[in-house]
């Protein structure tokens, strides 16, 4: 237990770290971080707009001042408003949030269900026919990026057979069906690549396991073949794939910046594109500092599910 | 480093040159418009047609290699070079450098890297001026950290120290020492690193955050291509192609150079060939609990193949005790493998038979095979901590064999198990049960390991140096324990080990192995009293001695599987060796009833050591008979009680004089060398030596 808790202070202090990270990105840069964002193609800018976003930014103040003050406002779920239309940016995050968390957990569960049991049949009967052809795909999967596969599942499946429109969201309350069907070009997309991660991974390290020494004890033991592979083999393949699939989180949720622009999915990704165009820096600092936390908790859950998975971990 | 498969590298290389070259290839300017042939299809001119705005296609997918790859390579070198004098600096500077260089790259693991990409083109606006910044930031961590694991595993080692000794600087050091021995992983990275850097900027120029337009970026060019799609989805096709053929080769790239660099990589294994076995005799009807013949186990290696045990016969009875004994190396595991049917796949029987109560175990398939192991036969192997499941209790992996073997309610099969754990004397068996192998001490864990195999009351137990690890006052328990089991139940056990006092404490029979042959075989009594093979009388002069006198080792290592040395194998590391010995394979000989050796000389060797004269008990000593002639009459003359020592000094076996000793009669042989002690050595020549010579 004295190890979950230790894990937790470790990701408190690294959501400190993003945080003052992204605080302090703005301001150490060289110049006026205001006309910095308001210049445009080498064009100086209006030096009253100048002074105006300094005033709403706070960059007048003193830094000690501006950094408490925004923790102080992050304590309270307050990111500050958009440059855009002045609007409160955490009301829009939170409204959005829960979208992008859905289109992450779809891709991760399609990734998984198909990658280990594919990566364990490719083990299984290494060298053959089906072993070559699935890490053929996989390797695709991991050489075509994932605008590309995104863009062209468009032009097949809504442009040319018209199965699905080409993007866009409902909310699940108001159509389900409609809701999934939208959700599944965007999931796939962004499974495809985990896919082929999950499956090498799985590969290789039911490759690995199977010549370990306790699962010639298994065998020796009597043991049935598909209790051998189930509860000795893959059991412990396991470990590595969830080592994997941590470092992957990373890419993962960069991923779905692209997904959600390519299908013009109203996540929380898609919105950063936006944000990123029209420079809106509050708007830009509270996405990637909520994904950035996103992405330090997901690493914590992968963490705690890697103790509940090897009981060796536990004791260190 | 292994050369790498150099399809990757070619294809690698390809594009590099193709984008090197676009200039001097004499295409269309890739920014010129011509909104009069908008979207026109291939033609002589452009021959991939055009774009939205008239635009050569094949010049733009060219021109854009050249606004792509560099900078992937751009940042990849930088990063490459920034993160490897940070990890130098980390791993040989000290602590500071080390909490600088190696937590201060990684506050930037805590950003997903396109989204880090994403605020850095927020602040300074989009353009390849900032990617190049941006990727290096991104990739740096990977190099630093690569670079410091490999500085810290070369540092540790003596040719470090020794050129510290020597004066050298540590610049000097770290240049030329350690960055040869980490290039290979650096190399690695860097490929994995531009590979990762073409897929972002492509990302982010998708997104119309990285490269600006006009210029011709396959990433600026999907996206373009988007809009038009389904007028001309072959402008979004090649761009596709291009982009996904780019990161292809460059992912393979990265697989060839880790596969090159990486040691532990295992080539693939061989193919797997069908079991090509001997026909063997007709099943005994009351036969042995196991009964081995003439078992050959082959290994197919990429230098063909190779018999880690070869000729190998054994047998079992129930209730008894067959140790075999030798050296690491020596076949007994492999052997022991075999019996259970549990060779590792590389491995196959390619002769003889294993009967384990009548029923070959080569031949049986894997149900039948399934049915016997952990149930009728079952093994103890030698590393109990790896040979332990580490994420199940043991408690759980115990009762698992009972399961396999007997439908038992839960609750039987629990109690079963505690009732087990408490029968191998560990205490505490409940709360044991319940701990995972690496809560439990060695002993315990071996402890584990028997009371698993013996969970369904086995007939035969194989135990594979069940005492190694183990220090003095356990492996006598562990041992009492097997005894006491094999008295109970009149289970058979064979066990393995190179330990003679075990062999000695716990076991009927014995077999002694070497270089995947036994050279002796009999009754513990009398092979360990009366050995009649060089190998075993050295073997015992090898083991440590009552007296606490210095135990003589064995000169000279274990022949590996595929150098064996003809003939005798062990006659390069033999004191009593001829020529005679390199003709041809000795046969396994009955010198006595029911003691067979591979040795022809057996009969020196029992002259030898019962010698009263010989004043040193090494093989060594033996060698002087033969050789050093000046003393050969003060020898027999000096020794009156084992009657003349004429056999060793045989002039016509001798290679000193005449090089031909197989043309030695056989006459002469029968008694002399035997010292009448009890005269059972005329019965031997049955299985006459001379055979050997001529298989």
């Amino acid at each position: 237990m004295r190890w979950v808790i230790r894990r937790i202070g470790v990701s408190l202090v690294l959501v400190w770290i993003v945080a003052s990270i992204v605080f302090l990105a703005l301001r150490c840069v060289p110049g006026d971080p205001a006309e910095l964002l308001l210049s445009q193609g080498g064009a100086a800018p209006d030096p009253a707009a100048v002074a105006q976003l300094r005033e709403q930014l706070g960059l007048d103040r003193p830094i000690w001042t501006q950094y408490f003050a925004s923790f102080d406002a992050l304590l309270h779920g307050d990111f500050g408003n958009s440059l855009q239309d002045d609007s409160p940016v955490a009301t829009e995050i939170w409204r959005r949030l829960p979208r992008t968390l859905e289109l992450i957990a779809a891709s991760t569960v399609i990734a998984l269900i198909t990658g280990l049991p594919l990566g364990l049949a490719a083990a299984l009967r290494r060298g053959g026919l089906f072993d070559r052809i699935a890490s053929w795909i996989a390797a695709a999967g991991l050489a075509v990026p994932l605008f590309v596969v995104g863009t062209l599942l468009v032009l097949v499946f809504a442009q040319g057979l018209h199965w699905v429109s080409a993007g866009g969201y409902v909310p699940l309350a108001q159509a389900p069906g409609r809701h999934f069907a939208l959700l599944a070009m965007p999931a796939v997309t962004i499974a495809l690549g985990l896919f082929a991660t999950v499956f090498r991974m799985t590969r290789a390290a039911v490759l690995d396991v199977s010549m370990r020494d306790y699962v010639r004890t298994a065998r020796a033991k009597g043991l049935r073949h598909g209790r051998i592979v189930i509860h000795h083999v893959l059991r412990n393949a396991l470990i590595p794939v969830v080592t994997v699939l941590a470092l992957q989180l990373g890419t993962l949720l960069g991923g779905t910046v692209l997904v959600e622009y390519v299908f013009n999915y109203p996540g929380l990704s898609g919105m950063l594109v936006e944000a990123v165009n029209a420079r809106d820096y509050p708007e830009v600092e509270g996405i990637v500092l909520v994904i950035s936390i996103l992405f330090v908790t997901l690493n914590l859950l992968i963490d705690l599910l890697y103790g509940v998975l090897d009981p060796r971990v536990r004791q260190a | 480093m292994r050369r790498p498969n150099l399809i990757p590298v070619g294809a690698v290389a390809a594009i590099a040159i193709v984008a090197l070259a676009v200039p001097v290839l004499g295409l269309p300017n890739p920014t010129a418009m011509s909104i009069a042939h908008r979207m026109a299809a291939s033609s002589a001119a452009h021959w991939l047609g055009q774009d939205e705005y008239g635009r050569d296609v094949l010049s733009r997918l060219l021109w854009g290699a050249r606004v792509s790859l560099p900078v992937a390579a751009a940042s990849a070198t930088a990063a490459c070079l920034l993160g490897t004098a940070l990890g130098l600096a980390g791993g040989y500077l000290g602590r500071v450098a080390e909490l600088l260089a190696l937590r201060g790259t990684d506050v930037v693991l805590c950003f997903p890297p396109l989204l880090l990409a994403l605020l850095v083109v927020t602040i300074l606006g989009p353009g390849a001026a900032t990617l190049i910044p941006v990727l290096t930031l991104v990739f740096l961590p990977g190099f630093v950290r690569v670079v410091y694991a490999g500085v810290l595993s070369v540092r540790s080692q003596e040719y470090i120290d020794a050129m510290r000794v020597l004066g050298a600087g540590r610049l000097r050091i770290m240049l030329r020492t350690i960055l040869p021995n980490i290039a290979g992983p650096i190399l690695v990275q860097y490929s994995l690193a531009a590979a990762s850097a073409v897929v972002l900027e492509s990302g982010l120029s998708f997104l119309g955050l990285g490269v600006l337009p006009p210029a011709p970026s396959w990433g600026l060019m999907i996206a373009a291509a988007r809009s038009t799609m389904t007028q001309a989805p072959l402008l979004l096709l090649w761009p596709c192609l291009a982009l996904s053929l780019t990161i292809l080769a460059m992912n393979a790239l990265c697989d060839a150079l880790r596969d090159a660099t990486d040691p532990h990589r295992a080539p693939d294994r061989l193919p797997r060939r069908l079991l090509n076995l001997l026909a063997s005799g007709l099943p005994p009807a009351h036969g042995p609990l196991l009964d081995v013949r003439n078992l050959t186990i082959e290994i197919d290696t990429p230098d063909g193949p190779i018999q880690p045990v070869r000729d190998v016969s054994l047998s079992v009875a129930p209730g008894t005790t067959l140790a075999i004994v030798g050296e690491s190396g020596s076949g007994k595991t492999l052997t022991g493998l075999a019996v259970m049917g549990l060779l590792p796949s590389v491995a196959r029987v390619a002769g003889g038979a294993v009967r384990m109560e009548g029923q070959d175990v080569p031949r049986l398939n894997e149900a039948a095979l399934r049915r016997l192991r952990g149930d009728r036969m079952a093994m103890v192997f030698q590393d109990p901590l790896s040979s332990l499941n580490p994420v199940h209790r043991v408690g759980a992996q115990i009762a698992e064999i009972i399961h396999a073997h007997r439908a038992l309610p839960d609750s039987v099969a629990r109690d079963r198990v505690v009732a087990l754990l408490r029968r191998v004397g560990i205490p505490d068996p409940a709360r044991r049960a319940r701990a995972y192998p690496h809560e439990l001490s060695g002993g315990m864990r071996q402890r584990a390991m028997i009371a698993m195999a013996i969970a369904n009351d086995p007939k035969l137990l194989i135990a594979d140096e069940p005492t190694t690890a183990l220090d003095v006052t356990i492996q006598a328990q562990v041992l009492d324990l097997l005894a006491g089991l094999k008295r109970e139940h009149g289970m058979g056990l064979v066990l393995i080990t190179h330990s003679l006092p075990v062999v000695a404490e716990i076991a009927d029979q014995v077999a002694v192995m070497y270089a995947g042959e036994i050279v002796e075989q009999g009754s513990v009594a009398e092979v360990l009293a009366r050995p009649l093979h060089p190998y075993t009388a050295a073997l015992l002069r090898s083991a440590p001695a009552e007296d606490g006198s210095m135990p003589d080792s064995i000169l000279g290592t274990v022949p590996p599987p595929h150098a064996l040395p003809p003939g005798c194998v062990f006659g390069p590391r033999c004191g009593l060796h001829t020529a005679l010995c390199d003709a041809a394979r000795p046969p396994l000989i009955d010198a006595r009833p029911g003691h067979g050796t591979r040795c022809i000389r057996w009969r020196d060797l029992v002259a030898v050591e019962l010698h009263p004269c010989a004043d040193e008990r090494h093989p060594r000593a033996v060698e002087r008979h033969p050789r050093a002639r000046p003393e050969d009459q003060p020898v027999q003359a000096r020794c009156q009680t084992v009657g003349p020592l004429r056999v060793s000094r045989d002039p016509r076996v001798e290679p000193e004089d005449d090089g031909n000793g197989a043309a030695a009669p056989e006459d002469d042989r029968n008694g002399t060398a035997v010292p009448g002690d009890d005269g059972d050595g005329a019965a031997a020549p049955k299985n006459d030596w001379h055979g050997a010579a001529v298989p």
